[in-house]
């Protein structure tokens, strides 16, 4: 079946991924778990973080059993469950990226509350969940080798085979989550498998099951109220994005079969495919993939040509040669002829069987091949993953409590370039961007609670009544906040109306148009916004913003001052010559000027042309060097794709620019950053840029009549 | 702004712009147009997207067009200008559901016409789309208060459009690429009467000169 080692080697690296940040699926599934009543009411204490982990250790632990493995594999899988939990903030980031420019979250605060983002991916999970249990159902050789597995719940098994009343409390239990997998929440799921377990004893003979599968050598297991969320959990994360589906699903099969354990795993298995459990064990007939069969029909339409084909197997034992069939091939083939066609020749059905034996061999071959990439993937992540666990405990424990005397040394420095690790992310951004405008929590919510008077008072009204033009822009940049936050983001969907964020971000912007009203809102910096809110907590989000705003750069920009974009423009000209002569010529004689890009990249801090988890680590450096950084990465970004821009004419130039590709490398585009030297003849980017401040004065004392648009 | 004729083929550059306030569907519109898909929520604009769209216009002409979807903030507006030189044609689209938008999209031409013209001096042709008619209805007094408009302002005609219903998306293009087409003729025939008079001039001043 599968191939159990690279299964597990999958899931070990899987628990290890994205190991840091905090408690927020746990404390999500607590919340559900508490939510879903009566295991608490009857008196058990809502579980701990650390029970749910532990209950994790166990799936993973019944799944190597299972699979093989040895113990000292299972040690090392042990070792890395310390830090298994916030997984879920990189499952938010795959599955929000529909769209992967701007998709990844940077850490996973997303996941803190219920919302459309957080049952989306509950949803997901169920599914898969789902699937997993048909897999484990219609694959015979998965319940096969369950059944000879021995679990001491045999006894169990057969109970449960027995009682097929299908007005059984189970039966409704199992359409519950069955229209869970339809994609409904979190929350439901997690009830309707708490309604399970607390369900089962109300008929007698679940009572006895309970009794008999409760393992006495295994006492983590004696909460019952935690086994749903344990297959939950164990499917979760087989369910991570990166996996090979088909292998990882019979993993899960195997798994959550193997456990014995009532979760929605059972209710599966009893009800709907006990039957057939039995039947399959003597042969492994129909791979039936994906599709839920409905309950009553087509479980019989395969029974029946399950008996058909164990007649011909006996005959023909060809195919138990092969030790190992690739699901892609094997998947949906009726293996015999159809009874309405004549019988093939000897010789015919010869060949047959050899080409299909030399398919299945090729198939073979290139899902090993495909199996050993991602293999080799996993560990390049799991690397990487490491390399953040470590960089998160430095960070924590030695630069951040000696932040002044540290932050200016080489090796912070150099740790910075590199990436902050997400949670530390916010805070590091905080104390880099500084506090000039004094701005403190109680400062924000006067304004905030300003700004919604004002909107208050914008609704009574209607619209741009007032007489003076001040007010009637003010008005239409609260309106326009509105507009703008649904448009930030959307794959995201968390800032959309109904969404997390909405109303942070809406509060955010607004505070802001009334704390400089002689700014207001300009469109962009709803991005801005946005990433702070994804990395801070709503007020230090907006001293962050505040300030950030306030730097020179931005303040040209946001105030719209065209003279000084200009400027900056032409600084960025001097670089750009310097370090890629021919693209600048090649631009040059396109007529293609940097402000078609560049008032993209610099209004939204890259955040809106660059995959979102690149534009934070473009963040990192902006707030550790400044204004200077930002030009810097729009080189760095020109020099990445230099070779495919000298191939573009004015049109398509312009066009890949404003919307770079989604899978934008970031190691890459450092290195290409990093390969970029802010050095003109001599001069550092300040000096060119204040050298051309200096025309700037001559030219208008030259010229006064230049106007400021 | 036209190609180069080969065997009678000739290919033509047109830089399009699609102006407006924001928000009104300006972003959706080239989406459709160009892509023929439709999002409920894109991204903000900022600065401008550039699309392009090629149209065999017949068997002997192709036209590129390059769409210029300029951010709609006011606020932004002076900062956009920049972008106007050179173009040859606009859609200025209003919000059929927000009033105040049609005279955000009058603004839009007034400041067109302020900054291009074409080489005889007159104003480029401009179409007003009168966008997300999906959700409303014109009603026969709007429909002569916009011929009117149309008149006054100087644009060559309006459609009502839907982006999201697909509703006289090709038409109102290809309208307008019709105009860009016919000015670019006149253009052409103009500048070769120019050369004309100037060679009459020319071989005119070659015999005085002997």
């Amino acid at each position: 079946m599968g191939y159990p080692p690279s299964g597990v080697q999958k899931s070990s690296v899987i628990s290890e991924h994205c190991g840091h940040s905090v408690d927020s699926p746990v404390k999500l599934m607590v919340e559900s778990s508490s939510s879903g009543g009566r295991g608490a009411e009857e008196g058990r204490p809502p579980p701990h973080i650390a029970d749910v982990i532990d209950s994790k250790e166990n799936t993973v632990q019944g799944m190597f059993s299972h699979t093989g493995t040895t113990q000292g594999e299972k040690g090392q899988l042990h070792s890395s469950q310390d830090h298994e939990v916030p997984e879920s903030c990189d499952k938010v980031q795959h599955q929000t990226s529909n769209q992967p420019c701007g998709a990844k979250l940077p850490n996973g605060h997303a996941v803190k509350s219920s919302h459309p983002a957080g049952s989306y991916l509950n949803s997901e999970d169920n599914c898969v969940i789902a699937n997993g249990e048909l897999l484990a159902d219609s694959r015979g050789g998965a319940l096969d080798a369950v059944a000879s597995a021995p679990p001491p719940q045999d006894a169990s098994e057969d109970q449960t085979t027995s009682s097929e009343d299908p007005k059984d409390a189970r039966n409704s239990v199992f359409n519950n989550t069955r229209s869970c997998s339809e994609g409904l929440s979190l929350r439901t799921f997690s009830s309707s498998t708490f309604l399970n377990t607390d369900s089962a004893p109300l008929s007698p003979d679940d009572d006895e099951t309970f009794s008999s599968s409760d393992r006495p050598d295994d006492p983590s297991f004696t909460d019952v109220s935690l086994k749903p969320r344990n297959t939950y959990e164990s499917s979760r994360r087989q369910s991570a994005p990166d996996n090979i589906p088909g292998v990882l699903s019979v993993a899960v099969a195997d798994l959550t079969l193997s456990q014995r354990k009532h979760g929605i795993s059972e209710i599966f298995s009893r009800n709907l495919f006990s039957r057939k459990q039995r039947e399959a064990q003597s042969a492994p007939g129909w791979k039936l993939f994906g599709k839920v069969p409905l309950r009553e029909s087509p479980p019989k339409d395969s029974k029946t040509i399950q008996q058909e084909y164990e007649a011909k197997v006996s005959k023909s034992g060809q195919r138990k040669n092969l030790e190992f069939e690739p699901l892609s091939t094997t998947a949906l083939i009726l293996e015999d002829r159809p009874a309405n066609l004549p019988a093939k020749s000897e010789e015919e059905a010869q060949r047959h069987r050899q080409e299909y034996d030399e398919m299945v061999a090729e198939a073979k071959k290139r899902e090993l091949k495909e199996a050993q990439k991602k293999k080799k993937q996993m560990k390049e992540r799991f690397k990487q993953e490491e390399s953040i666990v470590n960089a998160m405990v430095v960070w924590n424990n030695e630069i951040l409590p000696n932040w002044e005397s540290m932050r200016g040394t080489r090796r912070v420095r150099d740790l910075w370039w590199q990436g902050l690790p997400p949670n530390v992310r916010g805070k590091v951004w905080s104390l880099a961007i500084g506090n000039e405008m004094n701005i403190t929590s109680d400062l924000y919510e006067i304004f905030l609670s300003r700004a919604k008077e004002r909107w208050k008072s914008f609704r009574e009204t209607g619209s741009e009544m007032e007489s003076d033009a001040d007010s009637a822009d003010r008005e239409s940049s609260l309106d326009l906040i509105k507009l703008d936050i649904s448009r930030t983001f959307p794959p995201l969907f968390i800032f959309q109306k109904g969404g997390p964020y909405h109303d942070l971000l809406h509060s955010v912007l607004g505070a802001y148009t009334c704390y400089r009203p002689d700014v207001g809102y300009v469109q962009g910096m709803s991005f801005i916004a946005a990433v702070l809110i994804l990395n801070l907590e709503e007020a230090e989000a907006f001293i962050a913003f505040t300030n950030l705003l306030n730097k020179p750069c931005q303040m040209a920009f946001f105030r719209v001052d065209h003279e000084l974009m200009l400027k900056y423009f032409a600084a960025f000209e001097v670089f750009f010559e310097e370090n890629l002569p021919r693209l600048f010529n090649h631009f040059k004689s396109s007529n293609l000027t940097p402000d078609l890009y560049l008032i993209d990249w610099i209004f939204t801090l890259y955040t809106k042309s660059l995959p979102l988890d690149v534009a934070c680590r473009v963040w990192d450096v902006f707030c550790r060097d400044g204004e200077e950084f930002l030009f810097r990465t729009g080189l760095g970004i020109l020099r990445l794709y230099e070779e495919v821009l000298l191939q573009m004419d004015f049109i398509h130039i312009a066009q890949f620019l404003t919307r770079l590709p989604e899978d934008t490398p970031s190691e890459r585009l450092f290195s290409c950053i990093a390969n970029t030297q802010m050095i003109s003849g001599n001069r550092k980017w300040t000096q060119v840029f204040n050298a051309l401040l200096k025309d700037k004065e001559m030219e208008k004392s030259s010229s006064p009549t230049v106007k400021n648009s | 702004m036209s190609g180069g004729a080969e065997l009678g083929f000739t290919e033509h550059l047109f830089k399009v712009l699609v102006i407006g306030d924001h928000k009104v569907g300006k972003t959706s519109f080239v989406k459709r147009y160009v892509k023929n898909q439709f999002y409920e929520e894109l991204k903000t604009t900022i600065g401008v997207d550039f699309s392009m769209k090629v149209i065999d216009w017949d068997s002997h002409t192709r036209v590129r067009l390059q769409l210029w979807d300029i951010a709609g903030q006011e606020r932004l507006r002076g900062l956009n200008r920049v972008f106007f030189k050179r173009s040859s044609g606009a859609l200025v689209v209003y919000d059929m559901t927000n009033g105040s938008t049609l005279d955000g999209a009058l603004n839009w031409k007034h400041e067109l016409d302020s900054q291009v013209m074409l080489k005889n001096g007159r104003p480029i042709p401009a179409v007003l789309l009168a966008n997300k008619c999906d959700e409303t209805k014109v009603c026969r007094r709007n429909a002569s208060l916009l011929e009117k408009l149309c008149q006054e302002k100087g644009f060559i005609g309006w459609f009502q459009t839907s982006a999201k219903e697909n509703i006289n998306v090709d038409e109102a293009a290809k309208f307008l690429v019709k105009h860009i087409l016919q000015n670019n003729e006149e253009s052409v025939k103009e500048e070769e009467q120019n050369m004309q008079i100037n060679l009459k001039q020319q071989s005119k001043s070659n015999s005085t000169c002997c």
